[in-house]
């Protein structure tokens, strides 16, 4: 694997799991995604997308979370090892 | 008897409000928030010697003021300084849970744990060992499961213990690590400062860059904010890490060493019940139908069968009308007192709301039903990228749909419905495109138009009503939220999608009582007051002495005949003075309008001995039976009541003429005339403003003549108005686009929290209104389109703008950061 690639959330399909590497965002975002639990390293399943694609379904923390597709790019993530 | 004051916090879905409403009973007040829309809700119970207050704070996920709930239940601790916090958690899912019990524990107010539905748990195997917990978080925790009441009595009574035994409390701590030093750093320099508040705690605060906390002690630091650069510059010039992600790290980091330590969950990974359900509900092609069909039960039990229940509450409010109208001074003949006109108007006015209560109480309960089982998130999931496209969210498709998607909703429980929308400027769109919905009200009007003027159409008519104000809709909220909405904030769409719950009768039932009583005390005060504004409108300044005495005269030679007609009855001493007779027509009208609110024979039977007590031998005019005497006496008596009420009738129309409405509809005439409207229509439109229902009432009333004394209002009109087709369709238009009622727009006071939006919501909409009816009419009368034509071409040209708008994204603000598309490659 290409390590200089840079790999994010929404890119993820249906059953495929990853941790969170990074969280680029700032100020209400960053703070509404560290409180809802996407803090380093925690392993994040996508569930399912929407019907229309968008948003998407998450499991994290043993929860379910539903996040647009806009949000979800802003969070980095990395390979479960 | 000593007071507690108890603050209860939990985050969203943890069934705060199971719990809150099992300890408090039914002593509940729900009020807002001084200057903001979320709910405060108290409630009061007595334990022992203490009488203890709780503060249902709004539910979140965190103490931070990133959100308007999180603020609220913030400043409620920093401001009124509760005793005790009682923390609710949700069994099932305590690690995540634990983020904000950490938060809570280190404020410093000692905190009693609620681990509530703990049935779920053991259902799903989760083994707790709450003494472990109990250690380790320093605090008492107690195990309930709210919705079987469970757990009351321990919860009343840790509450009273810890605010009692408040000495022996520790303060609870959590190791930051290489944190420590910037939070003893900072906590040095607000050393000097007796803050009621645990100093560590505001440090902490301060670290993640807590706003309210900043402007809090700013006050006594002005430094403090450039304090807090200088630690974030070096703690990130160490670590590469910023103080937000970290702490959240690290209360993640401490949730799982008490998930490892206390609890042991034996089914974890296995498919549970909601994961099941969801892979249906939620399923690509299963979702939509199912949420259609939903949505069409939704509507079918509130809005049709709650409409069909108010043929048994309506009797009701009609036999309070009768009551009204008998203590009220009886009428003289034609003249009737000021005092009767206008308590008849407001009982009216009142009715004509309270007529919805039963509707409003079967959508609420739906509703609250939807929101305890989990399947309002559901609905935002599956709907958010079409309401995204126009600046709306997933949220927004209950409030549409309540406000009348489909033919005949209710504006007003459909902008309640817009509060739980996290996003303020959807929630604000979503406030202004509701009124555009069909309401059930306007549904008469409709019938009465398409009647009257597209006998051969009315299908194809009634289609483009009931879903060119859907379009309408999403246009409005476009440009609304790329327009004035622009700056609103707008909120990041994270949204937990909860375990499916049962939910509880009592919850149900609390919460739509409560709503339909916030409806009734908010809304029909209102109503009142602005139906006597309009009815002082439509008096003033009244009919002129020459036509009064024409309307004299007429009632004297209505009175002439009867009295011709009545000599030759042995009976005749008990009508020969003309107060006899108003006397007697009283008592007929009155008899007639307490038959009409009957439905079994035995009311009826009670009904006649009332009367033939209160008067037997007017008795025996009003229901003559055998005596042919009486029978000339009552033959005459229906000729004489039809007499009156006609020129009543005429008394009230030429009133409505000469009133200052009639003046004010007649002033609008040179602007309405562009779309078509006449100063009758212009009147009609305005008076129905306290009711929609009301216009159909109005129009009839202009419309009927006294030739056409036994058509319907449909043919009266048609004959009567010179309108062509094209003109109703302008008026339909004009209708559509109008907001709903003065109830609505309290609604959208209470909601939005101010009057500009209010009159906003009440001027934008008619300025839509008055223009697109105007260019429909012109063009149509220039191009001599027919009625359906110029309908046609309207819907068309709505659903191409509507698409038009879809393309152009709506674009997210005011939450700053991140990284750009192009370097997510794959």
């Amino acid at each position: 694997m290409n390590t200089n690639e840079t790999k994010t959330l929404n890119l993820l399909k249906k059953g495929e799991k990853a941790r969170v590497k990074k969280i680029h965002a700032k100020g209400k975002l960053l703070h509404k995604l560290l409180d809802m639990g996407f803090v380093n390293r925690v392993e994040i399943e996508v569930i399912r997308e929407a019907p229309l694609y968008d948003p998407m379904q998450l499991k994290l923390h043993n929860y379910h979370l539903s996040v647009r597709k806009s949000e979800a790019m802003l969070v980095e993530i990395e390979d479960c090892k | 008897m000593n007071n507690i004051k108890v603050a209860l916090a939990g985050q969203p879905n943890c069934g705060k409000s199971t719990i809150f409403n099992m300890v408090s009973g039914i002593e509940q007040h729900i009020a807002n928030y001084p200057g903001v829309t979320v709910d405060k809700k108290t409630g009061f119970f007595k334990y022992g010697n203490y009488k203890i207050e709780m503060v249902d704070l709004p539910g979140t996920y965190s103490f931070s003021s990133y959100s308007l709930e999180e603020r609220v239940a913030k400043e409620f601790i920093l401001n009124e300084t509760p005793e005790v916090i009682v923390n609710v958690i949700d069994a099932s899912n305590i690690k995540r849970n634990l983020y904000l019990t950490f938060q809570l524990l280190e404020i410093g107010i000692p905190v009693v744990v609620v681990l509530n539905m703990m049935d779920v748990a053991k259902r799903r195997e989760i083994e707790i060992d709450s003494k472990k917990i109990s250690e380790m978080l320093n605090c008492p925790v107690i195990e309930a499961t709210g919705a079987k009441g469970v757990g009351s009595k321990e919860i009343m009574k840790s509450i009273v213990d810890v605010a009692t035994n408040k000495k022996s409390y520790e303060d609870f701590k959590i190791n930051y690590e290489e944190l420590e030093p910037h939070i003893n750093s900072i906590e040095k320099k607000i050393q000097e400062n007796t803050f009621h508040l645990n100093k560590r705690w505001l440090c902490i605060k301060l670290l993640e860059g807590d706003t309210t906390i900043i402007e809090y002690l700013k006050k006594d630091y002005p430094k403090i904010e450039e304090e807090i650069e200088k630690e974030s510059k070096i703690f990130h010039e160490k670590y590469d890490k910023d103080f937000p992600s970290f702490l959240a790290s690290i209360r993640y980091d401490s949730a799982d060493i008490i998930y490892h330590n206390a609890i042991e969950d034996k089914k974890s990974g296995i498919e549970t019940l909601t994961d099941k359900v969801d892979k249906i509900i939620l399923n690509r092609f299963l979702a939509l139908p199912i949420l259609i069909l939903l949505m069409f039960l939704v509507y079918q039990i509130s809005i049709v069968w709650g409409y069909k229940l108010t043929d048994y509450t309506w009797p009701i409010l009609a036999s309070f009308k009768n009551f009204v109208i008998d203590i009220l001074p009886q009428a003289d003949l034609i003249d009737v007192p000021m005092i009767t006109d206008l308590g008849v108007w407001m009982v009216n006015s009142a009715n004509a709301l309270m007529n919805y209560i039963p509707i409003f109480f079967i959508l609420f309960a739906l509703i609250a039903i939807m929101e305890d089982v989990g399947y309002m998130p559901r609905m935002a999931f599956i709907l958010d990228k079409v309401f995204k496209r126009f600046g709306l969210h997933g949220q927004s498709t209950l409030p549409l749909v309540l406000g009348g998607a489909m033919v005949g909703g209710c504006a007003v429980p459909g902008v309640m419905a817009t509060k739980g929308i996290a996003d303020d400027r959807a929630r604000m769109a979503t406030i202004f495109s509701v009124p555009y919905m069909n309401c059930l009200a306007k549904v008469p009007f409709y019938t009465l138009l398409l009647g009257a003027f597209f006998k051969a159409q009315m299908a194809i008519m009634m289609f483009f009503i009931s879903t060119v104000t859907l379009f309408v809709a999403l246009i409005v909220a476009k440009l609304l939220t790329s327009t004035i909405l622009k700056t609103r904030e707008t909120a990041p769409f994270l949204m937990e999608l909860p375990p499916y719950h049962l939910p509880t009768v009592k919850g149900v039932v609390i919460r739509a009582v409560q709503r339909v009583w916030i409806y009734i005390k908010k809304v029909v005060t209102i109503v009142l007051a602005v139906a006597i504004v309009l009815f002082a409108l439509l008096q003033f300044p009244g009919i002129d002495e020459t036509s009064k005495a024409n309307f004299e005269n007429d009632i004297e030679v209505a009175l002439t005949k009867f009295d011709r007609a009545t000599q030759s009855s042995s009976y005749y001493s008990e009508v020969d003075s003309k107060q006899k007779v108003s006397q007697l027509l009283n008592y007929y009208d009155s008899y007639r309008a307490k038959k009409m609110t009957l439905s079994s024979p035995e009311e009826s039977k009670k009904v006649d001995e009332d009367f033939l007590q209160k008067n037997s031998i007017f008795f025996k005019f009003v229901k003559p039976l055998r005596d042919a005497e009486a029978k000339k006496i009552n033959a005459a008596l229906r000729k004489l009541s039809t007499d009156r009420k006609r020129v009543l009738r005429s008394i009230k129309n030429e009133k409505i003429e000469n009133s200052l409405l009639g003046m004010a509809g007649r002033a609008i005439e040179p602007i309405t005339k562009y779309a078509g409207f006449d100063w009758r229509i212009n009147v009609a439109f305005l008076s129905s403003f306290a009711a929609r229902e009301s216009a159909v009432a109005t129009l009839g009333s202009i419309y009927e003549n006294n030739k056409a004394d036994s058509m319907r209002a449909e043919e009266a009109m048609s004959l009567n108005s010179g309108y062509t087709p094209l003109h109703a369709a302008a008026i339909i238009i004009f209708m559509l686009l109008t907001p709903p009622c003065i109830a609505t727009m309290i609604v959208v006071k209470m909601q939005t929290n101010s009057y500009k939006w209010m009159l906003f919501a009440i001027f934008f909409p008619v300025t839509l209104g008055i223009v697109l009816s105007s260019i429909v009419f012109s063009i149509g009368s220039y191009n001599n389109y027919t009625g359906v034509e110029a309908m046609t071409y309207f819907y068309f040209a709505i659903v191409f703008i509507a698409l038009i708008v879809a393309l152009f994204p709506n674009k997210n603000i005011n939450w700053e950061g991140g990284i750009k598309p192009k370097i997510s490659t794959k």
